[in-house]
């Protein structure tokens, strides 16, 4: 059952120096279902595919609304998500109060940093099994941040994460330079595009399973769920077979 | 339950009621603010085309005792904004390590290739302070100062603004603290009576205009002197100035005035 | 030769029979993995640099800083598990705030470098706690002569604060490096992570105990040293991070900044030019 004798505790290190229970919570990130991010010079957008557990229930929310300039995308075990976006939005609002500015995004990133890695060094706790992207503008422009469980987090011009990622990472890749210069339409487009290029084969992207949320300077961060988010998926995958307003059943 | 070795053989809480903590006080008696006792006088500022000025003289009274004469009234903050305090001065201390120990902690944050966007700019400081100013108010121990901030706000605008002991706040092209209020105020609006003209202000006449009000206030005001401080903020940076003397004093106007000298009527 | 801990090395505080702890050194480790980080003590101020490896195409250039600022003059740089590396510096932020808020000053560095020694030593020894899997360099600038008191009102007595015996030297640079043992020295060259051996090797022919590197030379030296570390992992990218504290006459009066880029540049390309010129020579 274990695969090693290492992998208990988060308190554990093994002889080569790794924490498994750390590698372990990566992986529940690895069976969530994709979310891609992407900035250019003006526009931060994140995009990401729904899931739900069976036929008849809602879809997961997997892009959530932080503050008026910043938002983030989830993949993994969605009630970890549930309690970091709530101290997100907590420090967000804190800063609104005491400074009126909106809290610059390496600044909240730290913070998350700083609270995961408590749960990967104390005994009782585990690391938060779940992986962010977080996106927004602030002062200094747009940026997109990935956060792990492991605590680690990175400043990217695009990433994505979740099951089967690296075909969104591989075009991600192919078009990083001409993310900079892109409009927001064409950010989107690329999102999406990011975003079908991991689903598999018989898949597609609908106005059931399909969220989006982008913030521009001067925008607020607008989320695009359900119906708004059809008329991007109609510019973006021109030869969509029908069903736009259908309720599509996906199994 | 709490097994924890610190609660090992301590009387259930439930049963036998919580300790009174207040026996475990080590920090001595509780301490409100009454009045202040070693303050500086009035700070006054003006707002003009592309920044803000403002002065305060060197002066800390104890009482009527002129005690301390070269106390540094106007605090810079992250080298971009200027704080003028009236007030107790130790209480001013306080304000000036709390508002340190911010400027550290920011500076943590932002990254040195930033051109300082994302620093804390007047605004932000101002909405601070008076979160901090009325927090103490309603402690009932509010720290005696009356401040004005001035610097860059939003998008490089020149920002002046008060706040004082009671928490209370506002903002106008030319501010004063103190006897200012009422001597120097009259001087500032007759030149600049709203934004408008202080769009059109230049800097070396908002610079005048300051010193002259700087002189009446030493005419006039019993606990001033004639050594003062004063800062011109603007975007590019803060000048300031910690020793300017008062000159072209004419105390002329005293002789009109009864029982001044060896008159009797 | 390391022996197998088996059954003595699963839990923290627990000593093997020939008394080691064995999530200790696993710990070292971790810190063997991780990109190299050096620290130079110069005669007149401190650099840090780092060799920051590439993980992915789509991470921002010039982003993710991995030298943290801790108070205003010191540095903080670690070899090892990321997120343990800035809860040290998170830490270490406490100690220098706490610290200001008693005494009215900067903390000494050799200060902060004890109470993170006994900080990390306290992992060490707790069954509910792991080891932190990094070693940190600490490098910063003392204040030689008197400096204003926090909150400080007027000029103080002419004589100065005192308490300094006549001849002697205070203040200068300082740097040192705390292991996950809890284990700490000062130093004049400070070298972990994966290239550490080259580093140290490099540091050591530099003859730093002399006092005579400047700092523009010791920034220089420490591209070239990172760029001779990072030989060992040749085929992934990097990018090199740098900083530098100066005293009051120097170029960053006494704060802990980022080396200019221009300067940062220039030191590459003669980094680069070294190497080179190696390659040559082997041939």
């Amino acid at each position: 059952m274990f695969r090693n004798n290492y992998d208990s505790d988060a308190l554990t290190f093994s002889p080569q120096g790794r924490i498994f229970q750390v590698e372990y919570a990566q992986e529940a990130v690895k069976q969530g279902s994709v979310v891609v991010g992407i900035v250019s010079k003006t526009h931060a957008v994140l995009a990401a595919l729904k899931r739900n557990a069976e036929e008849l229930s809602s879809y997961q929310k997997k892009v959530i609304e932080i503050d008026a300039h910043y938002g983030i995308a989830l993949a993994g075990l969605a009630s970890d998500a549930r309690v970091l976006s709530n101290f997100m939005q907590q420090q967000s609002l804190s800063s609104r109060l005491t400074y009126d500015r909106p809290i610059a995004l390496a600044e909240i990133t730290h913070r998350l940093s700083i609270r995961a890695q408590k749960s990967t060094q104390q005994h009782g706790r585990r690391p938060y099994g779940v992986g962010l992207l977080i996106a927004g503008i602030d002062t200094t422009g747009p940026h997109l941040f990935e956060f792990q469980p492991s605590g680690v987090t990175q400043e990217m011009v695009a990433c994505a994460m979740g099951a089967r990622s690296q075909m969104a990472r591989t075009y991600l890749e192919r078009h990083v330079d001409e993310f900079e210069a892109c409009g927001k339409d064409e950010l989107i487009k690329h999102a999406l595009r990011a975003l079908k290029e991991s689903l598999s084969q018989d898949k597609e992207l609908t106005v059931d399973n399909t969220s989006v949320g982008i913030s521009g300077e001067d925008e607020a961060f607008i989320l695009l769920d359900g119906q708004s988010v059809v008329p991007w998926l109609n510019a973006t995958f021109e030869n969509r077979e029908g069903g736009e307003e259908s309720m599509e059943v996906d199994s | 339950m709490n097994h924890l070795p610190q609660a090992w053989g301590r009387p259930r809480d439930d049963v036998y009621g919580a300790y009174d903590a207040s026996h475990f006080q080590m920090s001595g008696p509780t301490q409100h603010s009454s009045r202040p006792i070693v303050t500086g006088t009035s700070v006054v500022a003006v707002k003009f085309k592309d920044g803000v000025v403002i002065a305060a003289d060197n002066l800390a009274s104890y009482g009527s005792l002129a005690r301390f004469t070269d106390v540094k009234r106007l605090r810079t903050f992250n080298s971009k904004s200027v704080l003028g305090f009236g007030g107790d001065v130790s209480d001013m201390q306080y304000l000036d390590r709390l508002l340190n120990s911010l400027s550290v902690r920011e500076n943590y944050s932002t990254s040195i290739d930033d051109s300082g966007k994302s620093d804390l700019d007047a605004h932000n400081l101002h909405r601070y302070l008076s979160k901090v100013m009325y927090k103490r108010r309603s402690d009932f121990n509010p720290l005696w100062n009356h401040i004005l901030v001035a610097g860059l706000g939003e998008k490089d605008a020149p920002f002046l603004a008060s706040v004082d002991l009671l928490g209370t706040t506002f903002s106008s092209p030319t501010l004063a603290t103190g006897f200012g209020a009422h001597l120097a105020q009259p001087i500032l609006r007759r030149q600049v009576p709203d934004e408008a003209a202080s769009k059109e202000l230049s800097q070396e006449k908002a610079v005048e205009l300051i010193r002259e009000c700087m002189k009446v206030l030493f005419y006039r005001d019993a606990r001033s002197m004639d050594k003062y401080s004063i800062a011109v903020i603007s975007k590019s940076g803060v000048d300031l100035k910690e020793d300017e003397k008062l000159e072209n004093q004419s105390w002329a106007f005293a002789e009109g005035i009864r029982g001044y000298g060896t008159q009797v009527n | 030769m390391t022996s197998i801990g088996t059954g003595y090395d699963l839990d923290n505080s627990v000593f093997s029979p020939d008394g080691r702890n064995f999530q200790v050194e696993y710990a070292v480790k971790a810190v063997e993995n991780g990109g190299t980080s050096i620290g130079i003590r110069c005669k007149d101020g401190v650099v840090l640099a780092t060799e920051k490896l590439v993980t992915s195409k789509l991470m921002k250039a010039g982003a993710n800083k991995r030298i943290a600022t801790v108070d205003r003059n010191i540095g903080m740089v670690s070899a090892g598990l990321l997120p343990d590396g800035r809860y040290l510096v998170s830490r270490a932020r406490q100690e220098t705030a706490s610290w200001r808020q008693i005494y009215k000053s900067p903390m000494p560095v050799a200060s902060l470098a004890g109470r993170l020694g006994s900080f990390v030593q306290m992992f060490t020894m707790n069954g509910g706690l792991r080891p932190f899997g990094i070693t940190a360099i600490v490098g910063g600038w003392d204040s030689e002569g008197d400096m204003a008191v926090d909150g400080q009102v007027g000029a103080g007595p002419s004589v100065g604060a005192g308490g300094k015996a006549s001849g002697k030297k205070y203040g200068g640079p300082f740097l040192y490096m705390i292991e996950p043992s809890g284990l700490y020295w000062g130093y004049y060259g400070a070298a972990t992570g994966k290239g550490r051996q080259a580093a140290k090797s490099e540091l050591e022919k530099l003859d730093l105990s002399a006092g005579a590197l400047s700092l523009e030379q010791g920034v220089k030296e420490a591209a070239r040293i990172i760029y001779v570390a990072h030989e060992d992992s040749k085929d992934k990218e990097f990018e090199l991070e740098m900083t530098w504290v100066s005293g009051l006459s120097g170029p960053t009066k006494g704060q802990h900044q980022e080396v200019p880029k221009e300067l940062r540049e220039e030191a590459e390309r003669l980094a680069k030019k070294a190497l080179e010129g190696d390659d040559e020579m082997e041939e």
